[in-house]
């Protein structure tokens, strides 16, 4: 709801009554904007200290070669910025990233839309599903670049295995939670199993899908990182590789810090989506809290 | 209190056809390890006619939602036969509305798109469907809040939703109840009661009812179909001579009041309680 919208009803009330109901949601517009404001400085603070520990503990508490500290990084990450060397590795990453995520997303909601729509499907795949899952996919690293070469392919397909299991059991996940009463309304109403589908069981496991996505974010990186680590010769994984090798840290920070914001921008996405398709849902704040 | 002016009531439906109707019917679910099978409905046979109003009223557990999941198609009868408009019911039918107690609206969809929905699975064109269903939820006095999620509307105004939804499709001939009114306070319920009433006069739509409260049943049906405990059958259908329109606020004050709910009560009570009615009636 818009800040500062009184509900239908309200022009019908007195007009003391409707001035005060005005202050009361300016009030609290105004309360909301305060908190916040606070929250923001106090992260800004967190992140302050942060750097500042950072500096001091630098050359007194650990080695400088090993830690660097945080202007050799700043001048480290502007370098790397200016000559392209950053962009012209976080190009690949991006892209791996970027196509492992959404094809990764794609095949794990369509599988999970499969299942849920094919009778009897999900009791028959559940071991395999399983076992799938358990297997750490960091180990089928070597193998996809064996098939795939070392270019750009096996790290999408990397990261999307990632990304993948997250959307397919999370949404499998939410789709079980759908009220039998609220289906069995909607199949009287009318709807096909694939309109149930798309009109009841999807929207309903909407949160859990975009809980997912959140999490498939610094998965997909990883995939796309580890894929470099293992064999490339470009990429934010290979600069990362090749500077730790020469004991240039401030360059290996330098390229974290480019990772960092690749995964900021991809969150605020996720974010926005959120916003856009979970208006429906009541927003609770602290949930050990009186309200 | 004065009881109010009646108009003569036309008799309930005397010899309309049966719209919907049990045969026979036996129901008996298996559960559980290990195994246990458990007749909810026994040798239920029941007609409802054409535009009556029946409800049907039983102790918990009883069957009565069962036989109106039959109805549904959502439930198999194990044995027996369940017709609607003379043919068997196989799969779910899509020809009849239905309202649970919960108002299982789709938290995700406005007032309006909950509406529309049921109008949507049928293929009505949107233009179409918006205004009907605008048109439905200002009869039930919730103009201004088309726009509303379903959780910021109240308990009663969401199950006016509910039932706006079922009817606004006008393929639906037979609107099924399941204790719609169940979990809203006393006052919002007779209000709802009353709405009920206004929409169902003069539709031409049948209504079953399933409901525990006697005073509720009384007050909105022609007849009440009155259960056994589980195993359930039927043990009396009783007309309800109360004439139309009804006055729901006051309904303890309508003649023959009295003698239905006391008739009804002595059947209920030994369903209830497990003992004998007194006194020789039944």
């Amino acid at each position: 709801m818009a800040e500062g919208v009184l509900h239908p009803g309200w022009e019908r009330a007195m007009p003391r009554e409707a001035v005060l109901a005005q202050e009361e949601v300016h009030r609290v517009a105004r309360g909301e904007q305060r908190e916040t404001l606070l929250v923001l400085l106090w992260q800004a603070g967190l992140l302050a200290a942060l750097l500042l520990g950072w500096g001091l503990a630098s050359g007194r508490v650990l080695d400088r070669l090993f830690l660097s500290d945080p202007l050799a990084v700043g001048r480290a990450f502007w370098r790397v910025l200016l000559d392209g060397t950053l962009w012209f590795h976080l190009r690949f990453t991006l892209l791996e990233t970027l196509l492992g995520y959404v094809g990764g997303a794609a095949a794990g909601l369509g599988a999970a839309g499969l299942v849920v729509l094919v009778p009897g499907l999900e009791p028959l795949l559940r071991p395999f599903v399983v076992v799938a899952y358990a297997v750490p996919k960091v180990a089928l690293a070597p193998l996809m670049i064996l098939w795939f070469g070392i270019g750009v392919l096996p790290k999408v397909l990397l990261a999307g295995t990632f990304v993948a299991f997250l959307v397919f059991l999370n949404t499998l996940a939410g789709a079980a939670g759908v009220s039998p009463d609220l289906v069995a309304v909607v199949r009287v109403m009318g709807a096909s199993r694939l309109a149930v589908l798309r009109r009841v069981v999807l929207p309903a496991a909407t949160p859990f899908v975009l809980a997912a996505l959140r999490l498939a974010i610094p998965a997909a990186l990883i995939g796309a990182i580890v894929g470099e680590f293992i064999s490339s010769n470009r990429g934010v994984g290979y600069l990362i590789n090749a500077a730790s090798s020469r004991y240039r840290t401030a360059e290996v920070f330098a390229g974290i810090f480019g990772l960092l914001l690749v995964v900021l921008a991809m969150n605020a996405a996720v974010s926005a989506l959120e916003r856009r398709a979970l208006r429906w849902v009541p927003r609770g704040r602290d949930p050990l809290g009186v309200r | 209190m004065a009881t109010l002016p009646q108009p003569r009531a036309e008799p309930a439906a005397v010899a309309a056809p049966a719209v919907l109707e049990a045969r026979g019917v036996y129901k008996i679910f298996v559960s559980g390890r290990p195994r246990r099978a458990i007749t909810a409905l026994r040798d239920i046979s029941l007609e409802v006619r054409a535009g009556e109003f029946l409800a049907l009223i039983g102790p918990s557990g009883c069957g009565k939602s069962t036989l109106l999941n039959m109805f549904a198609g959502l439930v198999t009868p194990t044995d027996g036969l369940v017709l609607h408009d003379g043919r068997p019911v196989r799969g779910v039918n899509t020809r009849v509305g239905y309202v649970t107690q919960d108002d299982n609206l789709l938290p995700w969809r406005t007032a309006l798109a909950n509406v529309e929905i049921a109008l949507e699975l049928k293929g009505v064109p949107p233009a179409e469907r918006r205004a009907r269903a605008v048109a439905g939820l200002a009869r039930v006095g919730l103009r201004g809040f088309e726009h509303h999620y379903p959780h910021e509307l109240s308990g009663g105004m969401r199950k006016r939703v509910s039932i706006v939804r079922t009817i606004v499709d006008e393929s639906v001939n037979v609107v099924l109840m399941d204790e719609p009114f169940g979990p809203l306070d006393a006052q919002t319920r007779l209000v709802l009661q009353d709405e009920l009433l206004q929409l169902w006069q003069g539709s031409g739509r049948t209504v079953v009812f399933v409901t525990h409260d006697l005073v509720e049943a009384i007050a909105l049906a022609d007849r009440i179909a009155i259960f056994t405990r589980a195993p359930g059958t039927i043990k009396a259908v009783r007309p309800v001579p109360i004439p139309r329109p009804r006055d729901v606020f006051h309904i303890h004050e309508a003649p023959g009041f009295a003698t239905i709910y006391d008739a009804i009560w002595e059947d209920l009570r030994e369903e209830i309680t497990g003992r004998r009615p007194r006194g020789g009636d039944g």
